[in-house]
């Protein structure tokens, strides 16, 4: 730090720490507000009296003698069954982020390295796809879905998400594809390798970071998506959105709220553990250019 | 047995023609440049004898076989890459095992393989360093590791040293020589640059706007060019090119005028001649003009006239002095003149 050149005057380093300590409390605020008040009752974090109640708790305090309460998460896992909800997710999410990437990486790689026109309209098409609501493709499949008794079911939202998702990994993979220099595929047939050989052992080693970001992304859509998986899905196939929702829609029953809560901050936790596992993939990934000549 | 032979092969896009009757011979253990301008389809010729581009029409045969129809990696050849074409995943060693293990070659001969091949090029050292933390010669060096490992038929290079510095460039070239007289490989090779060229090659093939325009020996290329863009594209600096009229073996344009040229032909015609073959002389002589520049290259003097439109260079020793704009007079012999029909661009005549 003796350079001169990084030295900064002090009131510079006060205020963007300042700046970036506010930022960090506003933005990690309503998590750590949602996770403290998952552990209380309803009348404490809900109060109408005082709201100082959800920090201190004094309801949960004559209730369950503790300040603290698992109420919450024991309604939510056990009564109302939210585990199914969280294996139905897994499910989707799974076989969602599995087909897209394997659809998307052959599919990008064919694209990218295609020299027709058609490829051009293909991605443009596929962008107008990506910016359509998800919604009207669900009102559009809904009744053919009805009529082939295939309503309901955990392959048919899969599907569904899986076509909301392709142009998306579509075009992000194709321009990761694009970012590999061709030597590299020729290079591999040259030495011995069919297409596809050199497509596995030359190209996809190099192109990890961004089927890991691609698959992220996929993932985060399969795993909060709302408008597809509550309208297609039964109640006992529900994944974790749509249940939290139908917790939140029976307020008339004292404390099913903080099921809600609770089952928030658990569908919350995957996220962080995720993000931490790769975020030097991702960060590689996104800053692109996995390769130089 | 590996000679490889090309017969009228086209390639084109559409009506572009990227390639035309590229019709040539190539004997066993050549080293066979291609030489030309970017966008000449050298590079092109080359990539369809590796398979990586499709023969719109002719035959092109390795050994007896026509390999027209043959994957890339049925055709037993080895290509380096203008940009190396390295796995960046893997390490030196592993790179250069890397066609040893696609091929299925018995796994306990790899590591004598690779490093023997790993010896040849020099990289004892690097073994397990990635790409990424090489030089860009290194980097060259592996991608040659890496086609001489298994003993392929044919070796073929696209611009292999355009990536390189220029005194990384000329080391690089003498390896690429000497390794190919060890291995005794057919060689092709590809490059824009005259000089590589003519230090590498046992035959030049001089190609522009996808044609041939001269196939022969470095010193035949250079001594006697088929036409005009050959005499301009070989050579450091290239052939002076005059346009001028001939009439009974007497050549003339604007401050030049040689005689006792050959009699057989006359009308337009291009005069050209190597800077190094005149000399500056005090008394009246061939050329005899305003001089246009003055250049000290270090070895030499350089003298530039403005004749006929053109600009004529010629070598003189470094001690010459002379101020522009003053009328310098050079000798120019017949006998090194070199005569091109000036429409058609091809050689009529030697001096």
């Amino acid at each position: 730090m003796a350079n001169l050149a990084n030295r900064k005057p002090p009131s510079l380093v006060f205020v963007s720490t300042a700046f970036v300590l506010f930022w960090l409390v506003v933005a990690a605020f309503p998590f750590l507000w949602t996770m403290w008040g998952s552990f209380k009752v309803e009348g404490d974090f809900f109060s109408r009296a005082d709201w100082m109640n959800a920090i201190t708790g004094p309801v949960t305090q004559r209730q369950n003698g503790s300040a603290f309460t698992g109420a919450g998460y024991e309604g939510a896992w056990v009564q109302q069954e939210f585990w199914r909800a969280v294996i139905n997710t897994s499910i989707v999410v799974f076989f969602t982020v599995v087909i897209s990437l394997t659809l998307g990486t052959l599919g990008g790689y064919a694209l990218a390295r295609s020299g027709f026109k058609y490829t051009f309209w293909l991605l443009m098409a596929a962008l107008v796809f990506r910016a359509m609501p998800h919604v009207t493709l669900v009102s559009g499949y809904l009744l053919p879905f009805f009529e082939l008794n295939i309503w309901g079911y955990l392959p048919t939202t899969i599907i569904v998400l899986v076509a909301i998702n392709q142009p998306f990994t579509l075009w992000m993979l194709h321009s990761f594809f694009l970012s590999i220099p061709k030597d590299l595929d020729e290079a591999a047939m040259v030495d011995g390798c069919t297409r596809f050989q050199a497509f596995r052992l030359a190209i996809i080693p190099v192109m990890w970071p961004g089927v890991v970001t691609t698959g992220l992304f996929s993932f985060l859509l399969a795993y909060n998506d709302f408008t597809v998986t509550s309208m297609l899905l039964t109640q006992e196939n529900a994944t974790m959105i749509p249940k939290i929702n139908s917790f939140l829609g029976s307020t008339q029953e004292e404390g099913k709220v903080m099921y809600a809560v609770a089952a928030v901050v658990s569908a919350i936790v995957p996220l962080f553990v995720l993000i931490l596992f790769f975020q030097r993939q991702i960060v590689s990934g996104l800053t692109a250019g996995a390769v130089k000549g | 047995m590996a000679r490889l032979q090309l017969k009228n092969v086209n390639k084109r896009w559409g009506s572009f023609v990227g390639v035309e009757n590229f019709d040539l011979d190539i004997a066993d253990q050549e080293f066979l440049v291609l030489l030309g301008p970017s966008g000449c389809g050298k590079s092109t010729t080359m990539r369809m004898i590796a398979g990586l581009e499709d023969v719109t029409d002719g035959q092109i045969l390795l050994g007896d076989k026509v390999v027209n129809d043959l994957e890339p990696k049925d055709r037993d050849i080895s290509m380096v890459f203008q940009s190396y074409g390295l796995y960046p995943n893997l390490s030196v060693y592993e790179n250069i095992r890397f066609p040893l293990r696609v091929r299925k070659v018995p796994k306990d001969q790899h590591h004598d393989m690779v490093m023997k091949a790993i010896a040849m090029v020099e990289l004892e050292d690097f073994m397990d360093r990635r790409p990424a933390e090489l030089s860009g010669g290194q980097r060259q060096r592996v991608a040659l590791g890496r086609a001489i490992v298994r003993k392929p038929t044919v070796f073929l290079m696209d611009e292999p040293l355009s990536n390189l510095d220029a005194k990384l460039r000329v080391s690089t070239r003498a390896q690429i020589k000497n390794l190919q007289s060890k291995l005794k490989t057919t060689t092709v090779y590809v490059t824009h640059d005259q000089i590589e060229a003519m230090t590498l090659a046992d035959r030049v093939v001089v190609m522009n706007k996808g044609k041939i325009q001269q196939v022969g020996t470095p010193t035949d290329i250079y001594d006697n060019p088929a036409n005009t863009f050959v005499a301009s594209f070989i050579g450091s600096p290239a052939m002076n090119l005059v346009e001028g009229r001939l009439e009974d073996g007497v050549f003339s344009a604007d401050g030049i005028r040689v005689e006792g040229l050959p009699a057989s032909a006359s009308g337009n015609v291009t005069l050209g001649f190597r800077a190094e073959d005149a000399e500056i002389v005090e008394e009246e002589a061939q050329i005899s003009a305003p001089m246009y520049s003055i250049e000290l290259l270090g070895e030499a003097s350089m003298i530039t006239w403005r004749l006929a439109g053109s600009l004529v260079s010629i070598k003189t020793n470094k001690e010459y002095r002379a101020e522009i704009g003053e009328v310098v007079k050079a000798r120019i012999p017949a006998a090194i003149c070199h005569l091109f029909d000036t429409k058609t661009g091809e050689r009529i005549a030697h001096g």
